[in-house]
């Protein structure tokens, strides 16, 4: 019964227009970037980048690297916007259309309801992330060539790595799998304050500006040794696969970390969805 | 099927429903009265497990609501004013998902609730092309699709056309006769509650001020419609002769206990008074509910 229940959760989620808003932001941001990156000086200055470092350019001027710089400004400032658009939507856009009631009507249990929607949340993260991964590596091959991976920049952690085509597609990969974890965080945090009696342009703005101010918080030097507190310090976790040795202990304890945060916020919000009176 | 047992909510400190008490049969069409705020989606509300009870008690098909929710609701359906759907996806998706929410339910099953409510040829037709009847009807079938024992319809007829109401009081009926549902009626259409209820409970400001038979209402008991050439003096002699106990419009008195419209009658002619006319007055529901409430004193 929970499977089909998911199933028709991904029917009402996936019928819906606004839920495809972020893969078409993300198509049009990716092209963007990509013929920004192939038609002005950015291509240039990578170029010089890898010479000056004593490195073949044409050996690391790929689908993969372009790939990578496509993902990150994407991952730090759309992603969050439309997972936690659908995570604010999970309970209180039901509640303001109305269905909400129909299905209450019924007899399914609030928490019950809750894991079947915060599933088919889950489903929508990492069906977004990974198209995301998808649609930057699938872009970026028909103008660039597949060879080595070159990944640079303070990200936020600084990053310096050169590695072959296999490698950096298995680290690409996992890369992915770490930021659909973050992207499940944002969602259960919007998702949690979507169980209040709120609208759902409300519990998203709530979501996202509890990013914002984590993230404020994480960078400001007084709070330096507490950054493990921030949850945001912990979505750069994904990054980290890109170092030389990978910190896998690191790795491991942030997506920890998340997915306790996530689990939190689940709980958090089936409480405060099993206390309150649901009306018209 | 239906028990309340000294049921109260609050909101912030303001009282919604205030020690409710009812019971309903099985079998029975009960109506839910009350103006705006009296408290019959709140009390609705209760009864399906949307809204908490501050005090009280509620039996749902011998089910407490609170503590049984699922044995509670598994034999019940409900319809809410303006029916709202996944406008997005076609009626006969729209009953899969909802259905999903009970039990496990066939393809057929679908297919007979959609041709018993006379949908069949649009199910598959997006929601939002739907009319207003049509969504209604839509509503209707997600609440039978459970095979259920009570109804629960909360302003059935709410923004529907003239056709549309008598076709939703057609259906109501023929729900109770066909299927033998229990239906708990919430309406403002007094009309509708008098030719659908057996019995009714009016609600005034979260409190119940009146719970009884739609028939006993209807009779008005010791209610006489007087006609005649002086209705002053008419009632003048009847009071001196302990007749009557009131009168009403110039048109209406009220006979003592035990006595009837042939005594009347009968001490009218005698005294030389014309009775042109003289018959036991039928109250309407709409009647007693405006005397009810403006009795009780407006909100």
């Amino acid at each position: 019964m929970f499977l089909a229940q998911l199933k028709n959760e991904l029917w009402k989620l996936f019928g819906k227009k606004r839920t495809y808003i972020g893969f078409g932001a993300f198509v049009v941001a990716q092209t963007a970037m990509l013929l920004m990156f192939k038609y002005t000086r950015w291509q240039g200055q990578f170029e010089r980048l890898l010479a000056g470092n004593g490195y073949l350019a044409s050996e690391y001027i790929s689908a993969l690297t372009v790939a990578v710089i496509m993902l990150v400004p994407q991952i730090l400032l759309l992603m969050p916007l439309y997972v936690t658009l659908t995570g604010g939507d999970l309970v209180a856009k039901e509640a303001e259309d109305g269905t909400l009631r129909m299905i209450l009507s019924r007899p399914i249990s609030r928490v019950r309801l809750l894991l079947v929607k915060w599933a088919a949340g889950t489903i929508f993260s990492a069906v977004l992330v990974l198209a995301l991964g998808a649609i930057a590596l699938g872009f970026a091959r028909i103008l660039f060539p597949w060879k080595g991976m070159f990944v640079f920049g303070e990200l936020p952690h600084p990053i310096f790595g050169l590695f072959p085509p296999g490698e950096g597609l298995r680290l690409y990969i996992f890369a992915h799998l770490f930021m659909t974890v973050n992207a499940i965080a944002m969602l259960s945090v919007a998702g949690m304050f979507s169980c209040f009696n709120m609208k759902p342009a409300a519990a998203t703005i709530l979501a996202l500006s509890f990013l914002f101010l984590s993230m404020v918080m994480e960078h400001i030097p007084f709070f330096e040794a507490y950054q493990n507190w921030f949850i945001t310090y912990h979505f750069a976790a994904w990054v980290l696969v890109f170092q030389t040795p990978v910190p896998w202990p690191q790795i491991f304890q942030s997506e920890i970390i998340l997915l306790a945060t996530s689990a939190t916020a689940f709980v958090i919000g089936a409480m405060a969805f099993q206390m309150r009176d649901i009306k018209s | 099927m239906i028990e309340l047992r000294n049921v109260c909510k609050k909101f912030a400190g303001r009282i919604a429903v205030d020690d409710l008490s009812f019971t309903v049969p099985r079998g029975e069409i009960f109506g839910l009265l009350g103006h705006n705020g009296a408290g019959k989606s709140t009390a609705i509300g209760m009864m399906l497990g949307q809204v908490w009870p501050t005090s009280g008690a509620l039996k749902i098909c011998g089910h407490d609501i609170q503590t049984n929710r699922r044995d509670a609701l598994r034999p019940v359906g409900a319809i809410f004013e303006t029916p709202v759907f996944y406008d997005y996806l076609s009626g006969a998706r729209n009953l899969e998902i909802l259905s999903t929410y009970t039990a496990p339910t066939s393809k057929a099953r679908i297919r007979e609730v959609i041709e018993w409510v006379g949908l069949t040829g649009r199910e598959s037709s997006k929601v939002r092309t739907y009319s207003h009847g049509m969504r209604s009807r839509l509503a209707l079938a997600q609440a039978l699709l459970p095979k259920p024992e009570l109804l629960i319809l909360d302003e059935p007829s709410d923004g529907l056309d003239p056709e549309g109401i008598h076709e939703m009081r057609q259906t109501i009926l023929r729900l109770q006769r066909e299927l033998g549902l229990t239906i708990l009626l919430s309406s403002h259409l007094l009309n509708e509650v008098e030719q659908l209820c057996t019995r009714i409970a009016v609600l005034q400001n979260g409190k119940k001020v009146f719970e009884g038979n739609v028939a006993d209402v209807k009779s008005a008991r010791g209610k006489v419609a007087l006609k005649t050439s002086d209705f002053a003096k008419a009632t003048q002699l009847l009071r001196e002769r302990g007749l009557i106990t009131a009168t009403e419009l110039e048109k209406y008195i009220t006979l003592a206990e035990g006595r009837s419209t042939a005594d009347i009658a009968q001490a009218l002619v005698a005294a030389g008074i014309a009775v042109d006319g003289i018959w036991q007055h039928e109250q309407t529901v709409k009647d007693f509910y405006l005397g009810l409430i403006n009795r009780n004193g407006k909100k």
